[in-house]
């Protein structure tokens, strides 16, 4: 981005994946991705948690594929968009987080992170770690870890 | 010095285990001086290492059981239980010093004085109080306060005392006559001690030190044979790692004279690290991944350039991954090496006489595996000598041996192992677990009443399980064979029960031989593919459209008749809510018999595409929760599927099923009756074979053509001084001219018919599905034998052919009424229409079942007919009372008669017909 503030140190500077979810703008820190791919020939899971879209084969690994769009609540994607996978280490596991589209990494100056609003669902204040204001629009930091971890727990609820 | 430390515990725990079970073996077999040597060696060498690494507290243990052990070798001392128990003792003193080097790096602080001056005392021959098992290495108080120092020892520091009661006891070595006539005399002089001065080294010897002298002694007796290997002498201009390694060396020696005279076999040996092997293999599974993904991909290419090399590298991937499995397996001796011991604790400790077989140590195994096996084995073991065994005067008195035997062993069978663990004891309480399982609530009375014997025994695997009246030392707190049987699940195993009353228990394990390989069977569901592990298939049944199986509904839950046994059925669609259950009335589709568990499930699938060799992969952790599933897998085409979980998926069918189902399918299984049948097999107007059951012919017969005559038209032969008349069986049989006619034979009463076949093709032993629904006369329905589709033949309406014009019998008399029970509907089938024949009605009945049915209904009979097992239930049930009760079984001689008013052998029609038309006689002058 061009107003990437190049003044201030590297330490200040936050980076992200910048991801497209429905019709927001997520920011996904790039130290917690592995890598970016897109899902194909996922075999889905029957009777498994819902927010698991299946398993799919990356170089011989298996990866559990995760949509963000059902743990954030958001209605299912049509079935001609596959749409692009965050893959994310855990432990021995790599998961794939599905998510609309992925865009370019995004520079933002730590400060300028601002806290989620008190009023925003429960539900995404808990995956969501704050909110950079872009030109256009907002952009929220995604918890990626958070997107995943909770399938588990979830699970067990 | 920490490399030499754990180098040199792992070769000590090795040579420690070889002692556990070499002195068991030496106790019952007192005059092999082999054993004895072998063993004297061993631990001579651990003392002779501990030694050199300045480890004086092991030492002394050693060297004082070594000692004892030497008196043996003399002859000097008898070699008695106790005697042993005190050797076995100072071993397991040295396994605990060992357990704490391992984990602080230093000897642990404390001696060992009580148990030493034990096997000093024991040595020199002073009488041993009868094995009362003390506590060992009691620490002193104050604990490691040292007198001499005059401060508390500090971690690492041995007090002096110990030092030099170690090195006294050293000093035995010197005069030790055995080593005395090889190794060059040693010095007249004593042994040093600390603060002696050695004029090898030149200067004085410090704590923890071995003069060089003792040393060369030390290992030169360490080879009293000259017979053996050359003796490997430590000098002292060897760096300690040397001297190590030749000690090691040494103890490799007497491992390979081990294995020449029947003990552990080892091979050159190099050490890699578990996670090494692990990784290695991780490796190698990708490999063959993506070498089946290739050939996947090149699948219809027909490119000589590119099929050479790529059949070369899927060869060389094979080998590999063959050599890597090899790498990984073991033999389960490994896992077995404690079990002597164990034995002979608990036999000792509880008074009883025990002989422990083991048989096929050599099965190899995976390593994962191995190490999942070895506490469930060893608790399996442990019960059997506990439990399962009785004390020598209950033997005595039952007629068996006072000795008694646990018999371990091990094989291979189509990538699995099977191990069986079999003992000659009480066997189970059927009673005593039937009224425990109802205690727990796992069942009810009612349902115990229709189990067999062996669905009782398998109580003992459900959780929380635990029959010991008397909880001991050994065995019975609480972790149970459901413990087992849960280690034994997790790694695809199953594990199997079946007892004898007085007789004897006997468990059988089945597991795959690893863990990371797996053979597993591709089924289709709903466009999508799962793998079910091979080891839990049974069989595969094609159902619906066209198939000869069909699935029935029992209110709302579906069973599959398999072998006249009710199967719960599920459908996967349902399970795996993917669609609609199928109706297999209308669509083919496959019930793949799962054993889950231990009972019979059967699975409807829509397609069953493949078997393939899968690499398990572990669940992600967002999946866990799903019972139906053990694990994914990548297939060679690229695509991950799931594994099926059978035991998971029962878990599922029972919550899904009706519980009256399940108490139906159980019911069905009553008395579990797949006996084969000897059958004859003949060919007889037509080319398909006709089977009739060999039990029922009398004789068989050649006769000449033309000695057949013909009177009062119906065709007869002079047989023994009487006329028989041969009916043919079949449309009609042709009698060629010069060529001897083959007829079968059948009495009854003094009368015999004969009937014509055209040939004599086979007899063939075989279990009997007889698939119902012949119109035919003379046919009471089809099966499939030897692959082929037979007709089964109605003796009975032959023999009602043949006397046709007979005086009719008892057509005076009053029909009397039979009920006829039979678990096997083969006989039910055909030993009915033989009584009808000889004037009786028949009703069957298949099962207990059934039987209370036709009770309720009031019916009355005459007399009762059927296996011993069934009559015996339905007496205890109480129905019938005072009934004439007739049992027929294969094995008359082996069956109580107590309560039953005849027992005949199946085969035998006549007699069966005589003791029926007596007891009516009876009944009449009654």
């Amino acid at each position: 981005m061009s107003n990437d503030s190049s003044e201030l140190g590297t330490e200040e500077i936050n980076e992200y994946v910048s991801v497209r979810i429905g019709d927001q703008l997520f920011g996904a820190p790039v130290n917690a991705i592995r890598e970016v791919f897109t899902p194909q020939s996922v075999t889905s899971v029957p009777r498994s948690p819902s927010e698991v879209a299946g398993l799919l084969n990356l170089r011989g690994r298996i990866v559990t594929a995760i949509d963000a769009r059902t743990r954030l609540g958001l209605p299912q994607r049509s079935a001609d968009e596959t749409g692009m996978a965050l893959g994310v280490e855990r432990g021995s596991e790599i998961f794939g987080l599905i998510v609309d589209s992925v865009g370019e990494v995004l520079r933002r100056p730590r400060a300028e992170l601002e806290p989620v609003p008190a009023h925003v669902d429960a539900n995404w204040r808990s995956m969501v770690t704050g909110v950079h204001r872009l030109e256009k629009e907002l952009l929220a930091v995604l918890d990626v870890s958070a997107v995943i971890g909770s399938t588990a727990g979830h699970e067990a609820a | 010095m920490d490399d030499l430390i754990s180098e040199f515990l792992t070769e000590t725990a090795e040579s420690l285990d070889v002692i556990d079970s070499e002195l068991v073996r030496f106790e019952n077999n007192p005059d092999d001086r082999a054993i004895l040597d072998n063993i004297f060696r061993l631990l001579h060498t651990v003392k002779g290492t501990c030694g050199f690494l300045g480890l004086p507290r092991l030492e002394a243990v050693a060297h004082a059981g070594e000692t004892l052990l030497g008196k043996f070798r003399d002859g000097e001392l008898k070699v008695t239980p106790p005697m042993v128990t005190l050797v076995l003792e100072s071993i397991d003193q040295i396994k605990v010093l060992l357990a704490a080097l391992e984990n602080t790096g230093v000897e642990p602080a404390g001696d060992d004085k009580t148990l030493i001056k034990r096997l000093e005392d024991a040595a020199m021959g002073v009488a041993q109080e009868p094995t009362e098992p003390e506590a060992p290495a009691e620490p002193e108080v104050p604990e490691g306060f040292d007198a001499d120092l005059g401060r508390e020892l500090r971690p690492g520091e041995v007090s002096l005392a110990d030092l030099e009661a170690a090195f006294q006891n050293t000093e035995v070595e010197g005069i030790e006559p055995a080593a005395a006539e090889v190794a060059p005399e040693p010095e007249a002089t004593s042994p040093l001690g600390v603060g002696d001065f050695d004029p090898e080294l030149g200067r004085e010897i410090r704590p923890g030190e071995v003069s060089t002298a003792e040393l060369e002694a030390a290992f030169a007796s360490a080879e009293p044979d000259p017979g053996m290997a050359p003796p490997s002498i430590i000098t002292e201009d060897m760096s300690a790692e040397e001297a190590l390694q030749t000690a090691v060396a040494e103890l490799s020696g007497n491992y390979a004279t081990a294995g020449s005279e029947g003990g552990p076999r080892v091979q050159q040996t190099v050490r890699v690290g578990v996670d090494v092997l692990e990784a290695l293999m991780t490796t190698v599974s990708e490999l063959v991944l993506t070498r089946n993904q290739l050939m996947q991909t090149v699948r219809g290419i027909e490119d000589d350039e590119i099929k050479g090399p790529l059949q070369r590298l899927s060869a060389v991937t094979g080998e590999l991954q063959d050599g890597v499995m090899k790498t990984r397996m073991q033999p389960i001796g490994d896992a077995w090496r404690k079990l002597p011991r164990i034995v002979r604790d608990v036999s000792n400790e509880v008074g009883k006489k025990i002989e422990l077989l083991m048989d096929g140590n050599e099965t190899e195994l995976d390593r994962q595996v191995l190490e999942l096996i070895k506490d469930p084995l060893t608790h399996m073991v442990r019960n059997s000598a506990d439990h399962g065994l009785e004390m020598p005067e209950d033997r005595v008195k039952a007629g068996k041996p006072e000795k008694g035997t646990i018999k371990l062993s091990a094989y291979h069978e189509g990538g699995h192992i099977i191990i069986s663990i079999a003992d000659d004891g009480k066997g189970l309480d059927t009673k005593r677990i039937a009224d425990k399982a109802i205690e727990k609530g796992l069942t009810t009375s009612d349902e115990v009443a229709r189990m067999t014997e062996q669905q009782i025994h398998r109580f003992i695997f459900a959780p929380g399980f635990s029959t010991a009246a008397k909880v001991t030392n050994l065995s019975g707190r609480g972790v149970g064979m459901d413990v087992v049987r849960t280690n034994i699940e997790q790694i695809g195993g199953v594990v199997d029960v079946s007892s004898t009353a007085g007789r004897g228990t006997h468990f059988s394990i089945k597991i795959p031989l690893t863990l990371a390989i797996v053979s597993a069977l591709i089924i289709g569901c709903q466009d999508q593919r799962f793998a079910i592990p091979q080891l839990a298939v049974r069989e595969l049944v094609r159902v619906g459209a066209g198939s000869e199986h069909s699935v029935e509904t029992l209110n709302e839950a579906r069973v599959m008749r398999l072998r006249d046994r009710l199967m719960p059925i599920v459908d996967l669609h349902e399970v795996l809510g993917v669609g609609d259950r199928l109706n297999t009335e209308e669509t083919a589709a496959f019930v793949v018999v799962l054993d889950a568990g231990g009972r019979n499930v059967g699975l409807v699938v829509d397609n069953v595409l493949d078997t393939e060799e899968i690499v398990v992969k572990p669940l992600s952790e967002s999946l866990r929760g799903v019972q139906a599933y053990s694990g994914a897998t990548i297939l060679g085409d690229g695509s991950v599927i799931m594994i099926l979980d059978p035991n998971g998926l029962a878990g599922e069918i029972i919550s899904t099923m009706d519980d009256e189902a399940t108490t139906e399918a159980a019911a069905a299984t009553v008395s579990e009756v797949q006996e084969t049948q000897r059958l004859l097999l003949v060919r007889a107007g037509g080319e398909e074979p006709k089977a009739v059951p060999l039990s029922l012919v009398t004789r068989l017969e050649e006769f000449d053509p033309a000695t057949i005559e013909r009177t009062n038209d119906r065709d007869v032969v002079q047989y023994r001084g009487r006329l028989m008349p041969i009916v043919p069986m079949g449309a009609q049989v042709q009698c060629t001219e010069g060529q001897r006619q083959p007829i079968l034979v059948f009495s009854e009463n003094h009368t015999s018919i004969g009937l014509a076949v055209d040939e004599i093709v086979d007899v063939v032993e075989e279990r009997v599905d007889l698939q119902m629904g012949s119109d035919r006369q003379g046919v009471i329905g089809s099966a499939i034998i030897k692959g082929r589709a037979t007709d089964v033949v109605d003796i009975a309406w032959y023999l009602d052919q043949s006397r046709a014009g007979d005086v009719q019998r008892r057509t005076s008399q009053r029909r009397r009424r039979l009920l006829l029970v039979d678990a096997d509907a083969f006989t039910r089938r055909m030993i009915a229409p033989l009584l009808a024949a000889a004037g009786y009605d028949v009703t069957p009945a298949g099962g207990v079942h059934e039987v209370q049915r036709i009770a309720e209904a009031e019916e009355q009979f005459d007399a009762l007919v059927g296996d011993p097992a069934a009559l015996d239930r339905i007496r205890s049930q109480g129905y019938w009372p005072d009934l004439p009760t007739i049992a027929v079984t294969d094995w008359p001689e082996d069956t109580q008669a107590e309560g039953l008013t005849a027992v005949l052998p199946r085969s035998d029609r006549s007699a069966l017909i005589a003791t029926l038309d007596e007891v009516s006689q009876e009944e009449k002058a009654a």
